[in-house]
């Protein structure tokens, strides 16, 4: 090799990326060339040229750019897995939460997740995202890193029809922390009894919402199946434990839509221990409009 | 609160799971599984991309782009090379795209007029890092905006090449299988954009 050969073969010396051959020449004619050996520093140089040259991002861009890519791929992953997930996360957080210290409505949460651009629904434009903290660590520069997760809400339209508003609604209907929407969303469904899905649901709430009237709304919605077997079956359970008289006066209305010789059994056993007085007066109204004696057990 | 504490400080301690366990829960769309994924890579990933582009707009879209393809695409995922050279890939080819549409248009970001002009916050923190001395300040900012004329000089593919083997260190063979061409297109490339340099930095000594 001659001392232009050498010069050119420099850069690739440096990398180690010459054949072993040639890198074997190269070193010779540099223990044997001053002037070369001279080239071969000042390549060395403008490495480290090139190092402290380097660009770098300031340091709180990986953040930003994670925040943006986490909060697109966890608004559209593929549609079994949105909804797997959006049930299983308002699961978690019902748990997680206390009651009313955020005020992030169930509908406002899922439809970050729900694939509603498939749906044919409307969408409003979103609102400011509501961010809960994921993680937290110390920043190498001595800063605080945060993760957090930020829930865009949304105002989508759509019918009632629409099997992802029903359950987007019954949803809502058993967000525990959230009385007025859990109002509010059985109102909207209580027509729709017929359905299993909501009935199981107007039925559940009505047994068991600690929110009086969340009950009264859900047996409100029931009133329409009073003469389906399950809800014929859940109303003694009303009439004994509920402790509010517009829920038990509402349940006896629905118990004698269908007048049969089992409820009167139960109405007389009610005469004698229901405290509310005007609960009492409803009680006896029915069974004389039954013809049965109201002292008999 | 102290036995909070230690339960937190052990689970970040613990070594990495296992990548491919972490590939296959992803796969099975774990979405806590993409994002630890996507932390096991992704700083290096806007690193590559800043230094390549020296923009911090171009720089961005690479990332979004890069890992919403991952995301996407993770199914198809067959463990046949590493997940490293898969995502590199990617990464490259968007950088690729992004120089060549940015020749096209003549654009050149975050250009430094003048070797002595003030340069903007691309040179951050090596650049400080370098400056310590203050004796060196104006010799590096000026060694800097050089540098950058001379990378501006290249062409995206030579650009790229340099990036990968200077700043990334990876072998040219790899180079070349990421470019879907020889390592000795690589190599010639590589040698090429040096020269260009070299030329362009002048009696740099
Ligand atoms: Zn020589």
């Amino acid at each position: 090799m001659n001392c232009t050969e050498v010069l050119d073969a420099l850069a690739l010396y440096l990398y180690g990326e010459l054949p072993p051959r040639a890198e074997e020449e190269v070193e010779a004619h540099l223990h044997g060339c001053p002037a070369c050996r001279d080239a071969l520093d000042a390549q060395q140089r403008l490495h480290h040229a090139f190092d402290r040259a380097r660009a770098v991002p300031r340091p709180d861009l990986v953040a930003e750019c994670r925040g943006e890519l986490f909060r697109r791929t966890a608004a559209r992953p593929g549609w079994r897995q949105r909804l797997a997930r959006a049930w299983d996360l308002t699961r978690v957080r019902w748990v997680l939460r206390p009651a009313g210290a955020l005020a992030l409505v169930a509908v406002g949460f899922l439809s970050a997740r729900l694939p509603l651009r498939d749906s044919g629904l409307l969408r409003a434009p979103a609102e400011p995202p509501v961010a809960t903290v994921r993680w937290v660590e110390p920043d190498p520069s001595g800063g605080v890193r945060i993760a957090l997760d930020e829930t865009r809400r949304r105002v989508i339209r759509g019918s009632l029809e629409d099997r992802l508003i029903e359950k987007l609604l019954l949803e809502a209907a058993r967000d525990q922390a959230n009385a007025g929407l859990r109002v509010e969303s059985i109102d909207l469904l209580k027509d729709r009894s017929g359905n299993d899905d909501v009935r199981q649901a107007l039925l559940q709430a009505a047994t068991h919402d600690r929110n009086p009237g969340v009950r009264l709304k859900a047996l409100e919605g029931l009133k329409g199946m009073a003469s389906h077997p399950e809800v014929r079956a859940a109303l003694p359970g009303i009439l004994e434990r509920d402790d509010n008289e517009n829920v038990r006066i509402l349940a006896i209305d629905m118990l004698v839509q269908n007048r049969d010789e089992q409820i009167v059994g139960l109405l007389q056993g009610l005469v004698g221990q229901e405290e509310n007085s005007y609960v009492r007066m409803r009680v006896r109204s029915v069974l004389e409009e039954m013809k049965a004696s109201v002292g008999t057990f | 609160m102290a036995q909070e504490a230690a339960a937190v400080i052990p689970a970040r301690l613990a070594p990495r799971v296992d990548e491919h366990e972490l590939i296959r829960a992803v796969q099975r769309g774990d979405q806590n599984a993409f994002e630890a994924l996507v932390r096991s890579y992704d700083q290096n990933v806007l690193g590559m991309a800043f230094n390549l582009l020296r923009c911090e707009e171009d720089a961005r879209d690479v990332y979004q782009e890069a890992f919403l393809r991952v995301y996407r695409h993770i199914h198809s995922f067959r463990f046949d090379c590493s997940f490293h050279t898969w995502l590199y890939r990617i990464v490259t080819n968007l950088c690729l795209d992004c120089l060549r549409k940015r020749k096209i248009r003549k654009e050149e970001p975050a250009v430094v007029e003048t070797a002595e002009g003030p340069l903007d916050r691309t040179y951050s923190v090596e650049e400080e890092r370098a400056a310590a001395d203050p004796e060196r300040n104006l010799c590096n900012a000026q060694l800097a905006g050089r540098i950058h004329l001379a990378l501006a000089a290249l062409t995206p593919r030579e650009r790229t090449v340099f990036e990968l083997r200077h700043y990334q260190g990876l072998r040219l063979k790899a180079i070349g299988e990421m470019l879907n061409t020889s390592e000795e297109a690589a190599k010639n490339c590589l040698f090429r954009a040096t020269q260009k340099m070299r030329t362009v930095l002048g009696d740099f000594s």
